[in-house]
């Protein structure tokens, strides 16, 4: 039963393939045109089923885009079983078919506005190329062909409204996340040059002193009074510096405490016997 | 003793070891035994894969898909029947369930029989969608096959697929034609990153009712481009599941057809995408495997200790912020019955997060070895400027290649007090230093000033 009832239309169908083995579906008496909301009936075009329009036809965001036509099997006005309108976007390569409502005579309408439109469509900067698709079953050829180009005009004061994009797994962008910059230094030779200044401010002071009347001449004099607490006391304060020399360079500060403390007991001591004899010197009038 | 008892293991791996590589266990359900001589070429190629095949009617008493709690199976195919309903072994929690515990399933479905119950709801779980008229099926009137549906179109006939991005590797390519008979179209959604079709419908085709819609397709279900014939889905843990619109594709009938494609005479290849659906499907391909994962100090005392990739892995916990590391992984891929060094495609790259809830470092790994059976991606980088718990996370998640998720989590430090630049590398504050020891220098000169000065002329004239 099965078999016979595939047989019989392949049977018809081979009878049918000779009568009309070359027909092929078309389209004929096609208009396209564009309505405004409340403006009637603006551009209006014929389009034919063998070369595409010339000029893309301007959808604006009220307007309604029709395209009447009659489909046609050979010469002869039908119904198919397929009669679309096919936009492809471009960039995407998105298809999106929109379908003809036809009637038994052929005459078919299809509307167009943008709120049928996926929102790839409204936000590509691409004219679009629209082509119609007519197909039924049997063996006559399907046409499909490009008939216009259609530019999407949106409407400047209200924002396009597109969605998230889905997640899809791919590789992503590169992060670097720094939270502060690395403090920067100006340039050396600017360092270099205050540098020299600050170090020349101490030959200046030693000069100033000296238009002052600053000497050392008393040396031989006080350590001939006191050699050892002199030596000790002037030693220990050169070498509590040379201790903070060394903290700022290695040293840690229970190596520095210990040392400074011993140093500082020193400089106490002798301290007190060297500035005795200054006292002497000062009493004599010699200071 | 020792060499007989491995060589004893070797033989019983060689015995039981499919080409897959999560298991050996396939569960075909075909309702009508009688069918199954339709599909012995499927599953003769299978049997010679290694696979112990176990063939099952929904309706048979004892079927389970799982035993004692664990599954009874690796994978399971689907093969259309007559009957509504699977019967309570095989709902849509049962195959969920079974997928979560990583088994794999195939699902073939047909124009000619009704979508069970179950099945139905396990593709809506899953968020593929398909006709909900009975014997729905895709026609395209430009690439069908003249000799066995001159009249209905319904026999679709497709190159085989491109891969549906650039950055994606391509499993399912090939030469020749693949015949679609009486195909149950499907729509995925699009929210769901899991998805992934393997066959698209031609641009011109469309999914109609022929019981609905004889005359002319007013509504139809979808068209072009947007109705898939065989769609996948890889779930997080890698559990596979391929929905096959048109069971006949499997059949031998078709796996080695002639047919006419527009006046020209073809052959229909359908065997060998069966078997990179299979492939595919069952884990035979596609598969990734992480092996040794290093990351090392680049700068200083440590710099490249344990780098060696002889010794098990043994990474420091801790780093300073601001400091070189490296990284580096093992990455193979599983390639019928062995591990073969893994390459992305040309446009992908794996890429390493160093995140602390959110990353702070996504770094392209590039390779920069080979081993054997692996290839060592890796990166160089400076930690970033912000001490936290961080972690080394490689997410490498693409259509078709099973997910990798690996992390290893450090701690990032504080510069230590003595770890900072020292003052005088810090030329900006030359001037500071200066002028402190000049402030020494000064004082040391004052004092001995102080304690050794001679009074002048002009200053004993003054005091007196």
């Amino acid at each position: 039963m099965r078999l016979l009832h595939s047989f019989v239309p392949s049977l018809l169908l081979s009878g049918a393939c000779i009568v009309s083995a070359a027909s092929s579906w078309s389209f004929e008496d096609a208009s396209i045109s564009v309505s405004g909301k409340g403006s009637g009936a603006g551009a209006k075009d014929k389009l034919s089923p063998d070369t595409p329009l010339a000029k893309p036809v301007s959808l604006g965001a009220t307007d309604t885009l029709k395209i009447l036509l009659t489909t046609t099997d050979g010469k002869t006005a039908k119904r198919p079983h397929q009669a679309f309108l096919t936009l492809t976007d471009p960039t995407s390569g998105l298809h999106e078919s929109f379908v003809f409502s036809v009637k038994e005579s052929g005459k078919a309408k299809v509307d167009l506005s943008h709120k049928d439109l996926p929102h790839q469509f409204l936000s590509s900067s691409k004219p679009i190329p629209a082509s119609i698709v007519i197909g039924s079953f049997g063996s006559s050829a399907p046409y499909k062909a490009k008939v216009f180009d259609l530019n999407i005009a949106l409407d400047p004061n209200t924002p396009l409204a597109v969605p998230e994009k889905p997640e899809r797994y791919a590789a992503q962008e590169e992060i670097h996340h720094i939270f502060r910059a690395e403090p920067r230094s100006p340039p050396k030779i600017i360092s270099l040059v205050f540098a020299v200044a600050v170090l020349g401010a101490l030959p200046v002071l030693f000069g100033v002193w000296a238009t002052l009347g600053a000497n050392v001449n008393h040396f031989g004099k006080a350590f001939g009074n006191a050699p050892i607490s002199h030596a000790l006391f002037y030693g220990s304060i050169v070498a509590m510096e040379g201790i903070f020399f060394l903290y700022y360079t290695s040293w840690k500060l229970f190596q520095v405490l210990p040392a400074a403390a011993v140093v500082g007991l020193v400089a106490f001591i002798s301290g007190s016997r060297a500035l005795s004899e200054v006292q002497e010197r000062r009493l004599a009038g010699l200071r | 003793m020792r060499w007989l008892f491995s060589f004893l293991a070797l033989v019983l791996l060689g015995v039981a070891q499919a080409k897959s590589f999560s298991g050996s266990r396939l569960l075909v359900i075909l309702e009508e035994q009688s069918e199954k001589e339709k599909y012995s070429a499927l599953l003769g190629d299978l049997n010679d894969r290694g696979y112990q095949t176990t063939v099952e009617s929904p309706k048979a008493d004892k079927l389970s898909l799982f035993k004692h709690g664990e599954r009874a199976y690796d994978h399971v195919i689907l093969l259309p029947g007559k009957s509504k309903g699977l019967g309570p072994a095989l709902t849509a929690n049962q195959f969920l369930d079974f997928m979560k515990s990583e088994g794999n399933v195939i699902v073939a479905l047909s124009s000619s029989n009704t979508i069970p119950s179950s099945v139905q709801s396990l593709l809506l779980e899953l968020d593929i969608h398909t006709p909900t008229d009975k014997g729905a099926l895709v026609v395209d009137h430009f690439n069908y096959d003249s000799v066995s549906a001159a009249d209905k179109h319904d026999v679709l006939l497709l190159p085989f697929p491109n891969p549906p991005r650039r950055d994606v590797r391509n499993f399912f390519a090939g030469e020749g034609v693949l015949a679609a008979p009486r195909t149950v179209g499907q729509v995925l959604g699009n929210n769901s990153p899991l998805l992934a079709p393997i066959l698209r419908a031609p641009s011109t085709a469309y999914s109609y009712s022929p019981k609905e819609e004889a005359d002319i397709v007013e509504d139809p279900f979808a068209t072009g481009e947007q109705l898939t014939i065989v769609s996948s889905l890889q779930s997080h843990n890698s559990a596979r599941f391929t929905v096959i619109g048109s069971a006949e594709m499997l059949q031998n009938e078709w796996f080695l057809a002639d047919a006419k494609l527009n006046g020209k005479a073809v052959k229909t290849a359908n065997r060998e995408f069966a078997k990179q659906i299979t492939e595919w499907t069952f884990k035979e391909t596609g598969v990734l495997k992480v092996g040794k994962l290093l990351h090392y100090q680049n700068e200083g005392q440590n710099k490249k200790l344990n780098t060696s990739t002889a010794i098990p892995e043994n990474n420091p916990t801790i780093y300073r912020i601001k400091e070189d590391v490296a990284f580096q992984v093992e990455i193979s891929e599983y390639k019928s019955d062995h591990l073969v060094p893994f390459f992305p495609a040309s446009d992908d790259t794996i890429q390493l997060e160093f995140s602390m809830l959110s990353p702070f470092h996504r770094l392209n790994l590039s390779p920069i070895g080979q081993t054997a059976n692996s290839t060592i991606f890796g990166v160089s980088f400076k930690t970033p400027d912000q001490h936290g718990i961080f972690n080394f996370r490689v997410n490498y998640r693409r259509p078709f290649l099973t997910n990798i998720d690996e992390k290893r989590q450090v701690t990032v430090r504080h510069f230590a007090h003595d770890e900072w630049p020292r003052s005088w590398q810090i030329n900006g504050a030359w001037p500071w230093i200066g002028g402190i020891w000049v402030t020494v220098g000064g004082f040391v000169a004052f004092v001995a000033v102080w304690l050794y000065s001679a009074p002048t002329e002009k200053s004993t004239k003054k005091t007196q």
